[in-house]
């Protein structure tokens, strides 16, 4: 992986890390996409992806109110200002 | 034995939780093996509880400085379930951060195997194991993604169970992988596990992707081996091993050596769909709702997030590095969606011979390192250790770990794998194994 | 010009997308809110049923092939408004696939209508943000068309056509539907993000179209690049780097399963206002435009008309004019009061407040009862009290329908009725 592809990944995912911590990530990433290349040697072309590994048929919820019985202690874990939550600038 | 059973039968002298809670205290210090220890407890059966799995009202960090102070305002489905049962939460147990590791080392507070404080008690779910190791009364509810139920389990000598996907509500579970965590447990013996299985499982409308089924007793004379992951034990465990398969052959069971070549490409299909989840999962760290705080909020929120997210360890970073990288667009195809199909084909491939037989093969392919060494591994050294366990945990099928062997005094285990719900099966198997096998143990907190 | 368009819409269900929290309005902030619709770690998604049976009937009024089996998928990008940093959302696994409208002269098509959630309700304050979750989990659907609209008139005929079409199946978007515009000009597609209200969607369409054709003129090719509008001043201005489609790495949502949406009922009466209105239009000879203007969002209009020209004798001008007091005096105007109204309107009688109250009581046009005499009185009563619209008469002979048509509210006596006597009664006057 080229340096400022590298320094783009670090930036879509939110993260600064120092100089020396860089070097080793970038070198792990590109052993470890190296090792997963391997996985191009196999033909499955033919085989539907396994998005879980067993078959679960989807149930949905009937669409019902319920109060969550502690939205104090939710807020509690967070700042807040006249209810709101604080959040950055944007 | 029935510890459980034992348990509710035997008169407990008046302060035997305090008394417990001190002993705990002293060799939490020594081992590291709960993040937060519940001061609270006055009756029931004393369960430890994996951290990153909810408790409400209990600070639950998974071992992350970025979820510092974070209280959940509710209770993962399976701790509900076993609290009316009459169990007790103990405390919440040091992990791997966020499940991240094989060896109990990505924590602030490095996990240290009971046998041995200089080796690795093996992760993620390392506290868990050693909580299992040192109390005699007591279970573990811990969870797997790729191995961390049975690798601790077995280099601290403990059984450790992985039920089938889906059987146990992921409720309350901080993701690692969801289409790969399942909760589970450890205990000092099988007979327990079966007592824990009964009171836990089954469909809970909070998760999806939770099931309902009937499980049976499934016993099966055959145990595969396979060729491909028993050639890379090493040598130590390997004879110890075939000690094991002997042992079973003459107690009647037919042993039969397989070759599978697709289960090579196993440890990169885990990694790249656990990564890919992963880094979507770690996404929502940022430092303001919950957690780890950030003060500044005039900074933009590009910066303040990424102030927040300094505080992961190294392996969260690499994984959310990978992840992200392996889910872009481009590359999408090339590894995301591959390692989806190849997970079928082995799944496929796992199935048909599960059909009569179970799988069979050490728990993990060396002794416990010591702490030194498993610090210098490379990740990728890493991520080989968990070759024998990746199989069942990728096809979401059931295995047991159980102790098998003590090689200069540490704790060597082997692994049951069966077929999907064949989950009793392994309970059964490890039942008759534990008849002819004694477990040793250093410590017995909480004797009665 | 090529304009596609992704339009928000949110579905009237009582409790949220994933979550059993209130859709309602709360009194404050952060008060309909859970694990769940907050993004707390340990909480899990489950799928609102009602969600996905609109959404279905969205997709089916809108021509679309329905996905028989849906999935979601995880669109990851950060904003302090998105709990989760991913929006949950669909893509291959949408709900409805390849559907069209058609419009007068064009046809619209839909590349796919997709289930999501609604993030937070966020407020820009100088320092920091503030955060509402009450809105965040509210189902939404988006739909894609593609880019074929033309022209700014095309544009706005679709948008009312659309609202039309969601109205007849029970979505309302009388809250401002929102949505994200792609214009191009030339070879780049610009995108205008969130852009609220069909009149700002025109005006910010009609802007962007001048901003690329000028700079086309002058030789250039606009960007690529995503663009905000603003009210104010009705421009679009480049906005912040937006997540790429590389970077929002889309993966499958493993905390749900694909679910069958075969067992979910769909309305089987999918209204189109436009064909509808046609239809009457054709065979009572009616206006076409007046219908489907009264019609595109009033149910109660359509059944009073049906009700009007099937059920009743009156003229089907008469019905029509009746409706368009339905405009104004709302639902007063009914099967019951139907008949009695058109009576007034008949006569020739203006209809307002207070006639509409005597409708609702039921008091018929006097008309028939009043005598000669009795006009004539009426007449002469208004003339000698009002000296002074004598004198405006003199200078300004027009204003005797002023005149008349005080004299028709005043005494309840039809203006046709008035006007036949008043220019005799106001010569005396003159004299």
């Amino acid at each position: 992986m080229e340096d400022a592809e590298f320094d783009r990944l670090l930036k879509v995912c939110r993260l600064k890390v120092p100089a020396k911590q860089r070097e080793k990530l970038k070198k792990d990433t590109d052993d470890i996409l190296r090792y997963f290349d391997k996985i191009s040697e196999v033909k499955c072309d033919d085989v539907d992806p396994a998005f879980h590994s067993i078959d679960i048929p989807g149930q949905y919820r009937e669409d019902r109110q319920v109060k969550f019985e502690d939205v104090e202690g939710i807020l509690k874990n967070t700042k807040t200002y006249r209810f709101f939550v604080i959040g950055p600038k944007i | 034995m029935k510890y459980i059973e034992e348990f509710l039968k035997k008169e407990k002298p008046s302060g035997y939780y305090n008394k417990l809670l001190e002993e705990l205290g002293g060799l939490n210090r020594k081992f590291g093996a709960f993040n937060f220890i519940n001061k609270q407890i006055s009756a029931g059966f004393p369960m430890s509880v994996k951290d990153n799995i909810c408790v409400k009202g209990m600070e639950t960090t998974a071992s992350s400085k970025i979820l510092k102070g974070y209280i959940p305002p509710f209770s993962a489905t399976v701790i509900k379930r076993l609290e009316k049962e009459g169990f007790s939460i103990l405390g919440k147990t040091n992990m791997d951060e966020f499940g991240f590791g094989s060896f109990g080392i990505n924590s602030e507070t490095p996990a240290k195997n009971p046998f041995d404080e200089t080796r690795v008690a093996g992760g993620s779910s390392s506290g868990a194991a050693i909580a299992t190791a040192i109390l005699k009364y007591h279970v573990a509810v811990a969870e797997s993604t790729g191995g961390s139920i049975a690798a601790p389990a077995s280099f601290c000598g403990v059984v450790g169970f992985t039920p089938t996907y889906g059987l146990i509500s992921r409720y309350g579970l901080i993701d690692y992988s969801n289409s790969l965590d399942k909760i589970g447990f450890m205990s000092r013996s099988s007979e327990d596990i079966r007592t824990l299985m009964g009171k836990s499982i089954g469909k809970d409308p909070a998760d999806t992707t939770s099931v309902d089924a009937v499980l049976n007793n499934v016993s099966k004379q055959r145990l595969v081996i396979v060729d491909e992951l028993y050639s890379k034990i090493d040598k130590n465990i390997k004879s110890s091993f075939d000690n094991t398969v002997k042992k079973l052959s003459s107690a009647g069971f037919k042993i039969e050596h397989l070759s599978i070549p697709e289960i090579d490409y196993s440890i990169p299909v885990y990694y790249i769909i656990s990564m890919a989840e992963a880094s979507t999962n770690l996404a929502k760290f940022t430092g303001f709702k919950y957690g780890l705080k950030v003060d500044d909020f005039s900074k933009g929120y590009n910066d303040f997030f990424t102030e927040a997210r300094e505080a992961f360890g190294e392996e969260a970073k690499r994984k959310i590095l990978l992840g992200t990288f392996i889910r872009g667009a481009s590359v999408r195809s090339k590894y995301y969606e591959k390692a989806l199909k190849i997970r079928r084909a082995i799944k496929d491939k796992m199935s048909s011979f599960l059909k009569d037989s179970f799988v069979i093969s050490p728990t993990m392919p060396v002794i416990a390192p010591t702490i030194k060494e498993a610090q210098s591994f490379t990740p990728l050294q890493n991520y080989s250790m968990d070759l024998l366990t990746i199989p069942s945990n990728l096809c979401g099928f059931p295995s047991i770990s159980l102790p098998s062997d003590y090689l200069n005094g540490l704790p060597v285990g082997i692994q049951i794998t069966g077929g999907q719900f064949e989950d009793m099966g392994l309970v059964s198997f490890g039942e008759e194994w534990e008849k002819s096998f004694k477990y040793n143990f250093k410590y017995n907190l909480g004797d009665l | 010009m090529k304009i596609g368009l992704e339009v928000h819409v949110a579905l009237p269900t009582h409790s949220k997308l994933f979550c059993s929290c209130s859709t309602e309005d709360a009194d404050q902030p952060n008060t309909n809110i859970c694990p769940i619709c907050m993004g707390f770690p340990g909480s899990k998604p489950s799928l609102n049923k009602e969600a996905v049976r609109i959404a279905k009937s969205v997709s089916k009024a809108l021509n679309c092939k329905i996905n028989q089996s849906i999935s979601f998928v995880r669109k990851t990008y950060f904003y302090p408004d998105l709990p989760k940093s991913f929006q949950i959302t669909q893509l291959a696994g949408s709900i409805g696939i390849g559907g069209e409208i058609k419009l007068s002269s064009s046809t619209v098509r839909i590349r796919r209508i997709q289930i999501e959630e609604d993030p937070a309700r966020i407020i820009r304050e100088s320092k920091y943000t503030l955060l509402d979750f009450n809105r965040s989990g509210i189902p939404l659907i988006e739909i894609v068309t593609d880019p074929d609209i033309t022209s700014e008139d095309q544009l706005r005929e679709f948008l009312s056509v659309l609202r039309s079409i969601l109205y007849y199946i029970g979505v309302d978007i009388d809250k401002e539907m929102k949505a994200d515009l792609n214009i191009s000009l030339g070879e780049n597609r610009v995108e205008i993000k969130n852009v609220t209200g069909i009149k700002n969607l025109i005006d910010a369409s009609r802007y962007e179209t001048k901003r690329q054709g000028e700079i086309i003129k002058s030789g250039r090719q606009p960007e690529k690049e995503t663009r905000s509008y603003e009210e104010a001043s009705q421009t679009t201005v480049s906005s912040r780097e937006k997540e790429t489609d590389e970077e929002y790495g889309y993966i499958y949502e493993p905390d749900l399963t694909d679910f069958s949406v075969s067992g979910l009922e769909i309305k089987e009466d999918v209204f189109d206002a436009r064909q509808i209105s046609r239809e009457i239009a054709d065979k009572y000879s009616l206006d076409y435009k007046t219908i489907l203007e009264l019609i595109a969002l009033d149910k109660d209009a359509l059944n009073l008309l049906k009700h009007g020209l099937e059920k009743t004798n009156l003229k089907p001008d008469l019905v029509l004019n009746a409706l368009e007091a339905k405009k104004r005096f709302g639902n007063a105007v009914n099967e019951k009061s139907l008949v009695l109204l058109a009576g007034y309107i008949e006569k020739g009688i203006q209809i307002d407040r207070e006639i509409i109250k005597k409708v609702e009581n039921g008091i018929p046009p006097a008309e028939d009862v009043i005598s000669d005499e009795k006009i004539d009185d009426s007449i002469e009563k208004e003339l000698s009290s009002s000296p002074d619209l004598v004198e405006r008469y003199k200078k300004n002979p027009k204003v005797v329908d002023f005149i008349v048509s005080t004299i028709s509210k005043k005494y309840g006596i039809p203006q046709k009725k008035v006007a036949v006597r008043i220019k005799d009664i106001l010569a005396k006057y003159i004299k």
